[in-house]
């Protein structure tokens, strides 16, 4: 009762910044941004932290899912929706690529191999200049020009919770049960004759389908993108969203992403401090508070409340 | 063309190599990954451009003691305690990342220049077969292959190298006999670290620094210890000559912009067909 108390309540608290669409500007424009990380930060939730995959190529499929949709709108005429679906399709096909690819390998070669990955693409990119933009990127109109600003933002808003609420169900199903049992014991599952690869490669085509989805939603609503926002630092702070926020609550990610993508945008005055700031608060909640901050808010909100009690 | 690109290559993967013997160094003996190596090295590369206007030796003497000292460091008060709490290869992973940001922070707000080149001394140039080297290249390709045969012999001969051999085959046992394994630790994690340094000196004097640099050299000689064998100094030098190759000669063929595509391509292709690299490791991540 308690799970679907905090599943109901994390859906709510996602549809808030419905509000701001009121407001517009500044505020709508970073709720937005944090959104557009918000659902890559649940993917790297459902993936690694709930599914334990170690998978490390979040900016890979989300620019895939970017790249894709771009290319194949303005490149080779595609209709806008076709290309967003095809490019969402080929981030999957890469994230279930990468699992067999790796399957035979244990542990963290797995998760280098996806991290290398991860520095790679955006080399490939810059390379692939012509196409790409490289550096200099690449504008495109897409959902804005096609339904404006306010409304897209209101699809980003309705679109995460949606895929917030399929993560949250299917973690409930048995599906979801399943995948959480190989994450903790991944021969022991086998050995009560389920078909763990079966599931993984469930779970990477899920992660892998929304997080390009994600990566089309991305450049959609920004309009550009160019391979400094794909650079393995990307990957880095999608995966630090569950982590820094706390994995094992429904609404871990949401504080997360208000921390790692909201910050920045706070501390620009001393923006070259930023790294040493991160690094430094990165460290502490890994070592001190390993849990995340969401459990953490929670006991010290329950010890407030017993006080008061006394 | 060919003998040219074999040079460059033997060159850029001699310099990659004395980052690569860092993580040797310290992945062979604390079993510990450590990713803000070369970004922990590119900062003592700046330390030493910084004060090399004063005196070259003493600005490299700087760099190198920073760099140990900091491996040092952080190796006593950060990873072994993490480590002894069960910390796995993920855990390490994120925590050394997370240094390398501090790292890289602080060379932001220090340092008044994001790219640099250090200015050390030429010697001349020699002739090798018609293709003419900078006698400095060569330098610095013997420094990184004397560096490896002093680790060696320092490994072999030494009691330090031998409770290093203890440590890292059986660290219970190596408590047990009475090794400090802790200060063992901090040591390696301390040279590691100062190699590191040495082939950022080196990098920033045949190329240049940047303040992203430190994740290239770090990722870079991370992936390249990894083909050769995690912990195998000898596969990893290898590695580091072959890679330097590959760089060199996609270099030549492609341009600049497709070296660093086709090194990693290839390292993920070993990775997936050889994951304990092509001369195996006694160690896996």
């Amino acid at each position: 009762m308690k799970d679907r108390y905090e599943k109901i309540g994390t859906i709510l608290i996602l549809l808030l910044p419905v509000a701001f669409v009121f407001r517009g500007g500044y505020l709508q424009e970073v709720t937005g941004y944090v959104y557009l990380f918000l659902i890559q930060g649940y993917v790297a939730w459902f993936l690694f932290f709930k599914s334990g995959q170690p998978f490390f190529g979040y900016s890979v499929t989300m620019a895939i899912g970017a790249y894709g949709t771009i290319v194949l709108t303005e490149m080779f005429n595609w209709p806008l929706f076709a290309s967003i679906f095809i490019g969402a399709a080929l981030a999957t096909g890469i994230a279930v690529i990468m699992f067999l690819s790796t399957s035979r390998a244990r542990g963290f070669y797995v998760s280098m191999t996806s991290f290398l990955l991860a520095i790679l693409f955006p080399r490939l990119i810059e390379a692939l200049q012509p196409i790409t933009g490289g550096r200099s990127g690449l504008y495109f109109g897409g959902l804005n020009a096609l339904v404006g600003h306010k409304t897209l933002y209101l699809l980003v808003v309705f679109l995460t919770a949606a895929i917030v609420a399929f993560f949250l169900w299917i973690m409930g199903t048995k599906t979801g049960r399943i995948l959480t049992l190989i994450s903790e014991n991944d021969r022991l599952t086998q050995t009560v004759g389920l078909n763990t690869r079966k599931y993984k490669i469930l779970a990477y085509s899920i992660a892998g389908f929304i997080s390009g989805f994600g990566g089309a939603l991305y450049v959609n609503y920004t309009g550009f993108i160019s391979s400094v926002d794909i650079e393995v630092f990307t990957t880095l702070y999608i995966f630090f969203i569950p982590l820094i926020g706390g994995s094992r609550v429904f609404y871990g990610p949401i504080l997360g992403a208000l921390f790692v993508i909201l910050i920045p945008e706070l501390l620009v005055p001393v923006e070259r401090y930023l790294r040493i700031f991160f690094g430094l608060i990165f460290i502490l909640v890994i070592v001190l508070l390993p849990g995340g901050l969401a459990p953490n808010i929670q006991k010290l909100l329950a010890k407030i409340s017993q006080k008061k009690d006394v | 063309m060919i003998l040219n690109g074999i040079i460059t290559g033997l060159i850029m993967g001699g310099v990659l190599s004395l980052p690569v013997l860092g993580v040797a160094v310290i992945y062979g003996i604390t079993g510990i990954p450590n990713f803000a190596i070369g970004v922990i090295g590119v900062f003592g590369g700046f330390l030493t451009w910084y004060f090399l206007s004063f005196h070259m030796g003493i600005a490299i003497l700087i760099g190198v003691a920073f760099c140990f000292a900091i491996g040092y460091i952080i190796q006593r008060i950060l990873l072994t305690p993490i480590s002894e709490m069960g910390g796995d290869a993920t855990l390490f992973f994120i925590v050394t990342v997370s240094l390398g940001f501090v790292f890289e922070g602080l060379m932001r707000a220090i340092f008044p220049r994001p790219s640099i080149s250090l200015a050390l001394p030429r010697i001349g140039t020699i002739n090798i077969a018609g293709v003419t080297v900078e006698g400095f290249k060569i330098f610095a390709l013997l420094f990184a292959l004397g560096t490896l045969v002093i680790i060696r012999l320092l490994e072999e001969h030494t009691e330090i190298g031998k409770s290093w051999q203890a440590t890292s085959q059986n660290l219970k046992l190596g408590k047990l006999i009475g090794i400090n394994t802790n200060q063992v630790f901090s040591i390696a994690s301390g040279i590691g670290c100062s190699l590191a340094c040495v082939g950022a000196i080196f990098w920033g004097s045949l190329y240049n620094l940047n303040l992203m640099s430190g994740w290239d050299l770090g990722f870079l000689g991370f992936i390249i210890a990894v083909v050769g064998g995690i912990g195998n100094i000898w596969g990893g030098i290898i590695s580091a000559l072959i890679m330097g190759m590959v760089m060199s000669f996609s270099g030549y063929l492609l341009g600049g912009m497709w070296q660093s595509v086709i090194l990693y391509f290839i390292v993920i292709l070993v990775l997936i067909i050889a994951p304990k690299g092509i001369l195996g490791s006694e160690r896996s991540l």
